[in-house]
Protein backbone atom coordinates (compact mmCIF):
# COMPACT_ATOMS: atom_id res chain seq x y z
CA UNK A 1 0.00 0.00 0.00
CA UNK A 2 2.81 2.40 0.66
CA UNK A 3 4.13 2.27 -2.86
CA UNK A 4 4.99 5.93 -3.29
CA UNK A 5 6.65 5.96 0.07
CA UNK A 6 8.80 2.96 -0.74
CA UNK A 7 9.71 4.37 -4.13
CA UNK A 8 10.93 7.66 -2.84
CA UNK A 9 14.67 7.83 -3.18
CA UNK A 10 14.89 9.35 0.23
CA UNK A 11 13.41 6.41 2.07
CA UNK A 12 14.93 3.18 3.21
CA UNK A 13 11.57 1.62 3.79
CA UNK A 14 12.10 -1.03 1.14
CA UNK A 15 15.29 -2.18 2.79
CA UNK A 16 13.60 -2.20 6.17
CA UNK A 17 10.72 -4.24 4.84
CA UNK A 18 13.11 -6.77 3.33
CA UNK A 19 15.00 -7.12 6.56
CA UNK A 20 11.80 -7.69 8.45
CA UNK A 21 10.70 -10.32 5.96
CA UNK A 22 14.00 -12.08 6.41
CA UNK A 23 13.48 -12.25 10.13
CA UNK A 24 9.95 -13.51 9.77
CA UNK A 25 11.00 -16.22 7.34
CA UNK A 26 13.04 -18.01 9.97
CA UNK A 27 9.76 -18.57 11.83
CA UNK A 28 7.99 -20.04 8.80
CA UNK A 29 6.85 -23.60 9.16
CA UNK A 30 4.07 -24.26 6.66
CA UNK A 31 3.66 -23.93 2.91
CA UNK A 32 1.12 -21.09 2.99
CA UNK A 33 3.52 -18.84 4.85
CA UNK A 34 6.27 -19.65 2.43
CA UNK A 35 3.97 -18.74 -0.44
CA UNK A 36 3.23 -15.40 1.16
CA UNK A 37 6.92 -14.83 1.56
CA UNK A 38 7.48 -15.59 -2.12
CA UNK A 39 4.72 -13.17 -3.06
CA UNK A 40 6.30 -10.51 -0.94
CA UNK A 41 9.63 -11.07 -2.64
CA UNK A 42 8.06 -10.54 -6.09
CA UNK A 43 6.47 -7.33 -4.90
CA UNK A 44 9.68 -6.15 -3.33
CA UNK A 45 11.76 -6.90 -6.39
CA UNK A 46 9.30 -5.02 -8.60
CA UNK A 47 9.54 -2.04 -6.35
CA UNK A 48 13.29 -2.38 -6.35
CA UNK A 49 13.34 -2.37 -10.14
CA UNK A 50 11.20 0.73 -10.25
CA UNK A 51 13.45 2.47 -7.80
CA UNK A 52 16.42 1.59 -9.97
CA UNK A 53 14.61 2.96 -13.02
CA UNK A 54 13.96 6.22 -11.31
CA UNK A 55 17.61 6.49 -10.49
CA UNK A 56 18.49 6.16 -14.15
CA UNK A 57 16.12 8.77 -15.48
CA UNK A 58 17.11 11.21 -12.82
CA UNK A 59 20.55 11.39 -14.38
CA UNK A 60 19.34 13.65 -17.14
CA UNK A 61 15.96 14.79 -15.97
CA UNK A 62 13.46 15.12 -18.76
CA UNK A 63 11.05 17.97 -18.24
CA UNK A 64 7.87 16.60 -19.76
CA UNK A 65 5.90 19.72 -18.93
CA UNK A 66 8.22 21.88 -20.97
CA UNK A 67 8.08 19.31 -23.77
CA UNK A 68 4.30 19.46 -23.75
CA UNK A 69 4.31 23.23 -23.89
CA UNK A 70 6.80 23.24 -26.74
CA UNK A 71 4.69 20.70 -28.63
CA UNK A 72 1.62 22.87 -28.27
CA UNK A 73 3.59 25.84 -29.53
CA UNK A 74 4.74 23.86 -32.55
CA UNK A 75 1.19 22.74 -33.27
CA UNK A 76 0.18 26.38 -33.45
CA UNK A 77 -1.63 26.98 -30.21
CA UNK A 78 -3.26 30.32 -29.85
CA UNK A 79 -2.51 31.37 -26.31
CA UNK A 80 -5.10 33.49 -24.56
CA UNK A 81 -5.27 34.98 -21.12
CA UNK A 82 -5.31 32.20 -18.57
CA UNK A 83 -8.33 32.31 -16.29
CA UNK A 84 -7.49 32.09 -12.64
CA UNK A 85 -9.83 29.45 -11.33
CA UNK A 86 -9.79 26.47 -13.69
CA UNK A 87 -6.83 26.06 -16.04
CA UNK A 88 -3.98 26.23 -13.57
CA UNK A 89 -5.43 23.73 -11.15
CA UNK A 90 -5.93 21.16 -13.89
CA UNK A 91 -2.44 21.65 -15.19
CA UNK A 92 -3.69 22.41 -18.69
CA UNK A 93 -2.51 25.73 -20.06
CA UNK A 94 -5.03 28.02 -21.62
CA UNK A 95 -5.22 28.47 -25.32
CA UNK A 96 -6.96 27.40 -28.44
CA UNK A 97 -5.54 24.50 -30.43
CA UNK A 98 -6.39 24.70 -34.14
CA UNK A 99 -8.05 21.69 -35.75
CA UNK A 100 -5.09 20.89 -38.00
CA UNK A 101 -2.70 20.86 -35.03
CA UNK A 102 -2.05 17.13 -35.09
CA UNK A 103 -1.78 17.01 -38.88
CA UNK A 104 0.82 19.71 -38.72
CA UNK A 105 2.77 17.76 -36.16
CA UNK A 106 2.37 14.52 -38.09
CA UNK A 107 3.77 16.04 -41.27
CA UNK A 108 6.88 17.13 -39.45
CA UNK A 109 7.16 13.71 -37.86
CA UNK A 110 7.23 11.76 -41.10
CA UNK A 111 10.88 12.41 -41.70
CA UNK A 112 11.73 10.57 -38.50
CA UNK A 113 9.99 7.40 -39.65
CA UNK A 114 10.79 4.91 -42.35
CA UNK A 115 7.19 4.04 -42.94
CA UNK A 116 6.30 2.07 -46.03
CA UNK A 117 3.69 3.96 -48.05
CA UNK A 118 0.43 2.04 -48.10
CA UNK A 119 -0.20 0.21 -51.32
CA UNK A 120 -3.67 0.81 -52.79
CA UNK A 121 -5.04 0.12 -56.22
CA UNK A 122 -5.71 3.48 -57.82
CA UNK A 123 -9.20 2.65 -58.96
CA UNK A 124 -10.14 0.66 -55.89
CA UNK A 125 -11.19 -2.94 -55.94
CA UNK A 126 -14.40 -4.79 -56.76
CA UNK A 127 -17.37 -4.08 -54.56
CA UNK A 128 -18.95 -7.25 -53.27
CA UNK A 129 -22.62 -6.18 -53.32
CA UNK A 130 -24.52 -5.77 -56.58
CA UNK A 131 -25.83 -2.24 -57.05
CA UNK A 132 -29.15 -3.41 -58.57
CA UNK A 133 -31.57 -2.44 -55.75
CA UNK A 134 -30.31 1.13 -55.74
CA UNK A 135 -30.98 1.48 -59.46
CA UNK A 136 -34.60 0.48 -59.08
CA UNK A 137 -35.34 3.14 -56.51
CA UNK A 138 -33.65 5.74 -58.63
CA UNK A 139 -35.74 4.80 -61.64
CA UNK A 140 -38.95 5.15 -59.67
CA UNK A 141 -37.96 8.53 -58.40
CA UNK A 142 -37.04 9.69 -61.88
CA UNK A 143 -40.47 8.60 -63.21
CA UNK A 144 -42.22 10.65 -60.57
CA UNK A 145 -39.98 13.60 -61.26
CA UNK A 146 -40.82 13.37 -64.94
CA UNK A 147 -44.53 13.44 -64.24
CA UNK A 148 -44.18 16.45 -62.01
CA UNK A 149 -42.33 18.25 -64.72
CA UNK A 150 -45.15 17.71 -67.17
CA UNK A 151 -47.80 18.80 -64.69
CA UNK A 152 -46.15 22.07 -63.68
CA UNK A 153 -43.89 23.21 -66.47
CA UNK A 154 -44.08 26.88 -65.61
CA UNK A 155 -42.93 26.50 -62.06
CA UNK A 156 -40.02 24.19 -62.75
CA UNK A 157 -36.70 25.76 -61.88
CA UNK A 158 -34.86 22.96 -60.10
CA UNK A 159 -35.76 19.35 -60.79
CA UNK A 160 -35.21 18.07 -57.26
CA UNK A 161 -37.13 20.78 -55.48
CA UNK A 162 -40.28 20.51 -57.55
CA UNK A 163 -40.11 16.74 -57.47
CA UNK A 164 -40.15 16.85 -53.69
CA UNK A 165 -43.05 19.31 -53.55
CA UNK A 166 -45.02 17.48 -56.18
CA UNK A 167 -44.78 14.25 -54.24
CA UNK A 168 -45.97 15.87 -51.04
CA UNK A 169 -48.78 17.65 -52.84
CA UNK A 170 -49.91 14.46 -54.47
CA UNK A 171 -49.84 12.55 -51.23
CA UNK A 172 -51.88 15.21 -49.52
CA UNK A 173 -54.31 15.33 -52.40
CA UNK A 174 -54.89 11.61 -52.33
CA UNK A 175 -55.27 11.62 -48.57
CA UNK A 176 -57.79 14.43 -48.93
CA UNK A 177 -59.76 12.41 -51.49
CA UNK A 178 -59.74 9.40 -49.21
CA UNK A 179 -60.93 11.32 -46.20
CA UNK A 180 -63.64 13.13 -48.14
CA UNK A 181 -64.98 9.87 -49.52
CA UNK A 182 -65.08 8.41 -46.04
CA UNK A 183 -66.82 11.39 -44.55
CA UNK A 184 -69.55 10.95 -47.13
CA UNK A 185 -69.73 7.20 -46.94
CA UNK A 186 -68.11 5.86 -43.78
CA UNK A 187 -69.13 2.26 -44.17
CA UNK A 188 -67.80 1.55 -47.58
CA UNK A 189 -64.10 1.00 -47.73
CA UNK A 190 -62.47 1.85 -51.01
CA UNK A 191 -60.98 -0.82 -53.13
CA UNK A 192 -57.25 -0.20 -53.31
CA UNK A 193 -57.19 -0.82 -57.00
CA UNK A 194 -60.09 1.50 -57.65
CA UNK A 195 -58.16 4.21 -55.96
CA UNK A 196 -54.82 3.84 -57.62
CA UNK A 197 -55.48 2.58 -61.10
CA UNK A 198 -55.57 5.16 -63.78
CA UNK A 199 -57.25 3.53 -66.79
CA UNK A 200 -55.35 5.77 -69.14
CA UNK A 201 -51.84 5.64 -67.86
CA UNK A 202 -49.77 2.81 -66.48
CA UNK A 203 -47.11 5.18 -65.30
CA UNK A 204 -49.65 7.24 -63.42
CA UNK A 205 -50.92 4.07 -61.77
CA UNK A 206 -47.48 3.21 -60.50
CA UNK A 207 -47.10 6.73 -59.29
CA UNK A 208 -50.38 6.55 -57.41
CA UNK A 209 -49.31 3.37 -55.66
CA UNK A 210 -46.10 5.14 -54.71
CA UNK A 211 -48.00 8.05 -53.18
CA UNK A 212 -50.45 5.84 -51.34
CA UNK A 213 -47.54 3.97 -49.82
CA UNK A 214 -46.52 7.19 -48.09
CA UNK A 215 -49.93 7.60 -46.61
CA UNK A 216 -49.83 4.09 -45.23
CA UNK A 217 -46.26 4.42 -43.98
CA UNK A 218 -47.17 7.49 -42.00
CA UNK A 219 -50.19 5.78 -40.54
CA UNK A 220 -52.89 7.96 -42.06
CA UNK A 221 -54.54 5.02 -43.74
CA UNK A 222 -54.63 1.28 -43.44
CA UNK A 223 -54.64 -1.49 -45.98
CA UNK A 224 -56.79 -4.53 -45.29
CA UNK A 225 -57.98 -7.55 -47.21
CA UNK A 226 -61.73 -7.84 -47.69
CA UNK A 227 -63.80 -11.01 -47.91
CA UNK A 228 -62.74 -11.54 -51.46
CA UNK A 229 -59.10 -11.23 -50.45
CA UNK A 230 -58.81 -7.99 -52.39
CA UNK A 231 -57.02 -5.08 -50.79
CA UNK A 232 -59.09 -2.21 -49.46
CA UNK A 233 -57.95 1.04 -47.98
CA UNK A 234 -59.47 3.15 -45.24
CA UNK A 235 -58.24 6.22 -43.42
CA UNK A 236 -57.32 5.69 -39.80
CA UNK A 237 -58.37 7.97 -37.02
CA UNK A 238 -55.46 10.14 -36.04
CA UNK A 239 -54.34 8.61 -32.76
CA UNK A 240 -55.13 5.13 -33.97
CA UNK A 241 -52.71 5.42 -36.80
CA UNK A 242 -49.88 6.76 -34.72
CA UNK A 243 -50.34 4.16 -32.03
CA UNK A 244 -50.18 1.39 -34.52
CA UNK A 245 -46.94 2.78 -35.72
CA UNK A 246 -45.24 2.29 -32.42
CA UNK A 247 -46.69 -1.07 -31.64
CA UNK A 248 -44.43 -4.03 -32.01
CA UNK A 249 -45.16 -6.00 -35.12
CA UNK A 250 -47.59 -3.37 -36.36
CA UNK A 251 -45.41 -2.66 -39.35
CA UNK A 252 -45.78 -4.94 -42.27
CA UNK A 253 -44.29 -4.81 -45.68
CA UNK A 254 -46.12 -5.64 -48.82
CA UNK A 255 -44.67 -5.98 -52.24
CA UNK A 256 -47.12 -5.28 -54.98
CA UNK A 257 -46.16 -6.27 -58.44
CA UNK A 258 -48.11 -4.97 -61.35
CA UNK A 259 -47.04 -5.19 -64.89
CA UNK A 260 -48.62 -3.68 -67.92
CA UNK A 261 -50.47 -6.86 -68.88
CA UNK A 262 -52.15 -7.09 -65.51
CA UNK A 263 -52.98 -3.41 -65.55
CA UNK A 264 -54.71 -3.77 -68.89
CA UNK B 1 23.26 -38.62 -48.55
CA UNK B 2 20.90 -40.72 -46.39
CA UNK B 3 17.18 -39.91 -46.69
CA UNK B 4 15.91 -37.52 -44.06
CA UNK B 5 14.78 -39.40 -40.95
CA UNK B 6 11.53 -38.38 -39.33
CA UNK B 7 11.25 -38.45 -35.58
CA UNK B 8 8.99 -41.34 -34.48
CA UNK B 9 5.43 -40.21 -34.04
CA UNK B 10 5.98 -36.96 -35.92
CA UNK B 11 5.05 -37.88 -39.48
CA UNK B 12 4.31 -34.59 -41.21
CA UNK B 13 0.65 -33.88 -41.85
CA UNK B 14 -0.44 -32.10 -45.01
CA UNK B 15 -1.52 -28.44 -45.05
CA UNK B 16 -1.88 -28.03 -41.33
CA UNK B 17 -0.81 -24.43 -40.87
CA UNK B 18 2.49 -23.72 -39.31
CA UNK B 19 2.71 -26.75 -37.03
CA UNK B 20 4.16 -29.37 -39.32
CA UNK B 21 6.66 -26.85 -40.63
CA UNK B 22 8.11 -26.25 -37.22
CA UNK B 23 8.02 -29.90 -36.22
CA UNK B 24 10.15 -31.08 -39.11
CA UNK B 25 13.60 -29.54 -39.06
CA UNK B 26 13.96 -26.37 -41.18
CA UNK B 27 15.45 -27.33 -44.53
CA UNK B 28 19.07 -26.36 -44.83
CA UNK B 29 20.26 -24.13 -47.62
CA UNK B 30 21.55 -27.03 -49.68
CA UNK B 31 18.27 -28.90 -49.20
CA UNK B 32 16.36 -25.87 -50.44
CA UNK B 33 18.61 -25.66 -53.48
CA UNK B 34 17.91 -29.30 -54.22
CA UNK B 35 14.16 -28.80 -53.80
CA UNK B 36 14.34 -25.91 -56.21
CA UNK B 37 15.47 -28.25 -58.94
CA UNK B 38 12.12 -29.96 -58.85
CA UNK B 39 10.32 -26.86 -60.09
CA UNK B 40 10.53 -24.65 -63.10
CA UNK B 41 11.75 -21.07 -62.98
CA UNK B 42 8.31 -19.86 -64.00
CA UNK B 43 6.64 -21.64 -61.14
CA UNK B 44 8.98 -20.17 -58.59
CA UNK B 45 8.73 -16.68 -60.08
CA UNK B 46 4.97 -16.94 -59.98
CA UNK B 47 5.08 -17.68 -56.28
CA UNK B 48 7.49 -14.82 -55.68
CA UNK B 49 5.15 -12.38 -57.44
CA UNK B 50 2.18 -13.66 -55.48
CA UNK B 51 4.06 -13.19 -52.24
CA UNK B 52 5.07 -9.64 -53.16
CA UNK B 53 1.44 -8.73 -53.88
CA UNK B 54 0.27 -10.44 -50.72
CA UNK B 55 2.72 -8.54 -48.56
CA UNK B 56 1.89 -5.19 -50.15
CA UNK B 57 -1.81 -5.62 -49.52
CA UNK B 58 -1.38 -7.03 -46.02
CA UNK B 59 0.76 -4.05 -45.11
CA UNK B 60 -2.06 -1.57 -45.75
CA UNK B 61 -3.32 -1.72 -42.19
CA UNK B 62 0.22 -1.89 -40.78
CA UNK B 63 -0.58 -5.06 -38.88
CA UNK B 64 2.49 -7.31 -38.89
CA UNK B 65 2.27 -10.35 -41.15
CA UNK B 66 2.59 -13.83 -39.72
CA UNK B 67 4.58 -16.55 -41.43
CA UNK B 68 1.70 -18.95 -40.83
CA UNK B 69 -0.54 -16.77 -43.01
CA UNK B 70 2.09 -16.57 -45.71
CA UNK B 71 2.47 -20.33 -45.75
CA UNK B 72 -1.23 -20.97 -45.84
CA UNK B 73 -2.35 -18.31 -48.28
CA UNK B 74 0.56 -18.09 -50.70
CA UNK B 75 3.24 -20.75 -50.37
CA UNK B 76 1.13 -23.87 -50.10
CA UNK B 77 2.96 -26.84 -51.61
CA UNK B 78 6.11 -24.84 -52.12
CA UNK B 79 6.95 -24.74 -48.44
CA UNK B 80 10.06 -26.78 -48.97
CA UNK B 81 11.54 -23.80 -50.83
CA UNK B 82 10.00 -21.20 -48.55
CA UNK B 83 13.22 -19.47 -47.67
CA UNK B 84 14.17 -19.02 -51.31
CA UNK B 85 10.79 -17.50 -52.19
CA UNK B 86 10.94 -15.11 -49.25
CA UNK B 87 14.45 -14.02 -50.09
CA UNK B 88 13.57 -13.32 -53.69
CA UNK B 89 10.39 -11.48 -52.67
CA UNK B 90 12.46 -9.35 -50.36
CA UNK B 91 14.83 -8.49 -53.17
CA UNK B 92 11.95 -7.54 -55.49
CA UNK B 93 10.40 -5.35 -52.83
CA UNK B 94 13.68 -3.59 -52.36
CA UNK B 95 14.64 -3.14 -56.00
CA UNK B 96 11.21 -2.37 -57.40
CA UNK B 97 9.37 -0.70 -54.52
CA UNK B 98 12.12 0.62 -52.30
CA UNK B 99 10.75 -1.37 -49.38
CA UNK B 100 12.46 -3.60 -46.89
CA UNK B 101 10.94 -6.83 -45.61
CA UNK B 102 11.95 -7.15 -41.98
CA UNK B 103 11.35 -10.04 -39.62
CA UNK B 104 10.67 -8.21 -36.38
CA UNK B 105 10.07 -11.34 -34.34
CA UNK B 106 12.39 -14.22 -35.15
CA UNK B 107 10.78 -16.48 -32.58
CA UNK B 108 7.19 -16.19 -33.80
CA UNK B 109 8.18 -15.27 -37.36
CA UNK B 110 6.40 -11.99 -37.91
CA UNK B 111 7.22 -9.55 -40.72
CA UNK B 112 6.70 -5.88 -41.52
CA UNK B 113 7.48 -3.67 -44.48
CA UNK B 114 9.42 -0.49 -44.01
CA UNK B 115 10.75 2.06 -46.42
CA UNK B 116 14.24 1.50 -47.71
CA UNK B 117 14.62 5.05 -48.92
CA UNK B 118 15.06 8.30 -47.03
CA UNK B 119 11.88 10.31 -46.68
CA UNK B 120 11.34 12.61 -49.65
CA UNK B 121 10.70 16.25 -48.99
CA UNK B 122 7.45 17.75 -50.00
CA UNK B 123 3.84 17.61 -49.05
CA UNK B 124 2.18 14.34 -48.31
CA UNK B 125 -0.39 14.06 -51.08
CA UNK B 126 -2.46 11.37 -49.43
CA UNK B 127 -4.25 13.39 -46.78
CA UNK B 128 -5.83 11.11 -44.27
CA UNK B 129 -5.79 10.48 -40.59
CA UNK B 130 -2.57 8.49 -40.75
CA UNK B 131 -0.48 11.63 -40.59
CA UNK B 132 -2.15 12.89 -37.45
CA UNK B 133 -1.85 9.45 -35.83
CA UNK B 134 1.86 9.48 -36.56
CA UNK B 135 2.14 12.77 -34.68
CA UNK B 136 0.45 11.24 -31.65
CA UNK B 137 2.62 8.17 -31.91
CA UNK B 138 5.94 9.99 -31.95
CA UNK B 139 4.84 12.03 -28.97
CA UNK B 140 4.18 8.85 -27.00
CA UNK B 141 7.39 7.17 -28.19
CA UNK B 142 9.38 10.27 -27.22
CA UNK B 143 7.87 10.35 -23.78
CA UNK B 144 8.64 6.68 -23.22
CA UNK B 145 12.24 6.94 -24.43
CA UNK B 146 13.09 10.13 -22.57
CA UNK B 147 11.70 8.61 -19.38
CA UNK B 148 14.06 5.66 -19.64
CA UNK B 149 12.47 3.35 -22.22
CA UNK B 150 9.43 2.58 -20.15
CA UNK B 151 6.62 4.58 -18.61
CA UNK B 152 3.57 3.80 -16.53
CA UNK B 153 0.19 4.20 -18.16
CA UNK B 154 -0.80 6.82 -15.61
CA UNK B 155 2.21 8.95 -16.51
CA UNK B 156 1.63 8.60 -20.26
CA UNK B 157 -2.01 9.68 -20.09
CA UNK B 158 -1.21 12.47 -17.66
CA UNK B 159 1.26 13.76 -20.25
CA UNK B 160 -1.24 13.41 -23.10
CA UNK B 161 -3.81 15.31 -21.07
CA UNK B 162 -1.58 18.35 -21.32
CA UNK B 163 -1.91 18.06 -25.08
CA UNK B 164 -5.72 18.03 -24.80
CA UNK B 165 -5.92 14.27 -25.38
CA UNK B 166 -8.07 12.49 -22.82
CA UNK B 167 -8.84 8.78 -22.67
CA UNK B 168 -12.43 9.28 -21.57
CA UNK B 169 -13.44 11.88 -24.16
CA UNK B 170 -14.04 11.53 -27.87
CA UNK B 171 -11.21 13.39 -29.58
CA UNK B 172 -11.96 15.65 -32.52
CA UNK B 173 -9.21 14.09 -34.63
CA UNK B 174 -8.56 10.66 -33.12
CA UNK B 175 -12.02 9.62 -31.97
CA UNK B 176 -11.63 6.90 -29.37
CA UNK B 177 -8.05 7.72 -28.37
CA UNK B 178 -7.82 5.03 -25.72
CA UNK B 179 -8.70 2.40 -28.32
CA UNK B 180 -6.26 3.88 -30.81
CA UNK B 181 -3.37 3.80 -28.37
CA UNK B 182 -4.06 0.61 -26.44
CA UNK B 183 -5.41 -1.48 -29.32
CA UNK B 184 -4.44 -0.20 -32.76
CA UNK B 185 -0.91 0.92 -31.92
CA UNK B 186 -0.35 -2.30 -30.00
CA UNK B 187 -1.66 -4.53 -32.79
CA UNK B 188 0.56 -2.72 -35.24
CA UNK B 189 3.45 -3.35 -32.84
CA UNK B 190 4.27 0.33 -32.45
CA UNK B 191 3.69 0.03 -28.71
CA UNK B 192 3.98 -2.75 -26.22
CA UNK B 193 1.73 -2.56 -23.19
CA UNK B 194 2.24 -5.07 -20.41
CA UNK B 195 0.47 -5.31 -17.07
CA UNK B 196 2.53 -4.66 -13.96
CA UNK B 197 2.06 -7.66 -11.68
CA UNK B 198 0.34 -7.41 -8.34
CA UNK B 199 -0.96 -3.91 -8.84
CA UNK B 200 -4.42 -3.12 -7.66
CA UNK B 201 -6.07 -1.37 -9.48
CA UNK B 202 -4.10 -2.87 -12.37
CA UNK B 203 -1.40 -0.66 -13.86
CA UNK B 204 0.41 -1.05 -17.16
CA UNK B 205 3.86 -0.46 -18.52
CA UNK B 206 4.26 1.25 -21.90
CA UNK B 207 7.29 0.48 -24.03
CA UNK B 208 8.33 0.70 -27.64
CA UNK B 209 6.97 -2.10 -29.81
CA UNK B 210 9.02 -4.16 -32.25
CA UNK B 211 7.83 -2.10 -35.23
CA UNK B 212 8.76 1.20 -33.61
CA UNK B 213 12.30 -0.02 -33.13
CA UNK B 214 12.61 -0.67 -36.87
CA UNK B 215 10.67 2.24 -38.35
CA UNK B 216 12.39 4.83 -36.27
CA UNK B 217 15.27 4.93 -33.83
CA UNK B 218 16.20 6.39 -30.48
CA UNK B 219 18.48 8.77 -32.34
CA UNK B 220 15.64 9.99 -34.56
CA UNK B 221 13.24 10.38 -31.68
CA UNK B 222 15.82 12.30 -29.65
CA UNK B 223 16.38 14.54 -32.66
CA UNK B 224 12.64 15.13 -32.78
CA UNK B 225 12.53 16.14 -29.13
CA UNK B 226 15.54 18.38 -29.65
CA UNK B 227 13.87 20.03 -32.63
CA UNK B 228 10.67 20.71 -30.72
CA UNK B 229 12.49 22.05 -27.68
CA UNK B 230 15.04 23.97 -29.77
CA UNK B 231 17.98 22.39 -27.99
CA UNK B 232 20.88 20.21 -29.01
CA UNK B 233 20.37 16.46 -28.58
CA UNK B 234 23.46 16.36 -26.37
CA UNK B 235 21.54 18.40 -23.81
CA UNK B 236 20.13 15.13 -22.48
CA UNK B 237 23.40 13.32 -21.86
CA UNK B 238 22.29 9.85 -20.85
CA UNK B 239 19.58 9.64 -23.49
CA UNK B 240 22.06 10.88 -26.10
CA UNK B 241 24.63 8.29 -25.12
CA UNK B 242 22.07 5.54 -25.18
CA UNK B 243 20.78 6.64 -28.59
CA UNK B 244 24.29 6.69 -30.03
CA UNK B 245 24.97 3.24 -28.65
CA UNK B 246 21.86 1.71 -30.19
CA UNK B 247 22.23 0.75 -33.85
Amino acid sequence: ENREDMLSSKSNRLTEALEEANKLFSGVSCAREAALDAQFLVLASNLGKEKANELHSEMTAFDSLAFAEDLLTFMGINRIEVEENDSDSEGISGGYLPSNAWHKLGEETEKYFRRAPSFHYMLGSFKSEPPVPRQRIERQKKATGGEAKRAMPAQLKKMEESHQEATEKEVERILGLLQTHFKNDPDTPISFFDLVIDPNSFARTVENIFHVSFIIRDGFARLKLDDDKLPIIEPSKDNEGKENDRGAGARNQIVISLNQQEWK
Amino acid sequence: VPPQQHLPGFAPQGGDGDEDFSLSPTPSHSQVQRNLQRRSQDQINQKVSELVQFLLVKDQKKIPIKRADILKKVIGDYRDVYSEIVNRAGRTLQQVFGLQLVEIDTKHHVYILISDLPRAEGENLHRDNQTAKLGLLIVILSFIFMKGNSAKDGAVWEFLRRLRVQPGERHEVFGDVKKLVTEEFVRQKYLEITPIPLTDPPEFKYQWGLRAAKETSKKDVLRFVAQIQKKDPTFWTSQYNEAEATP
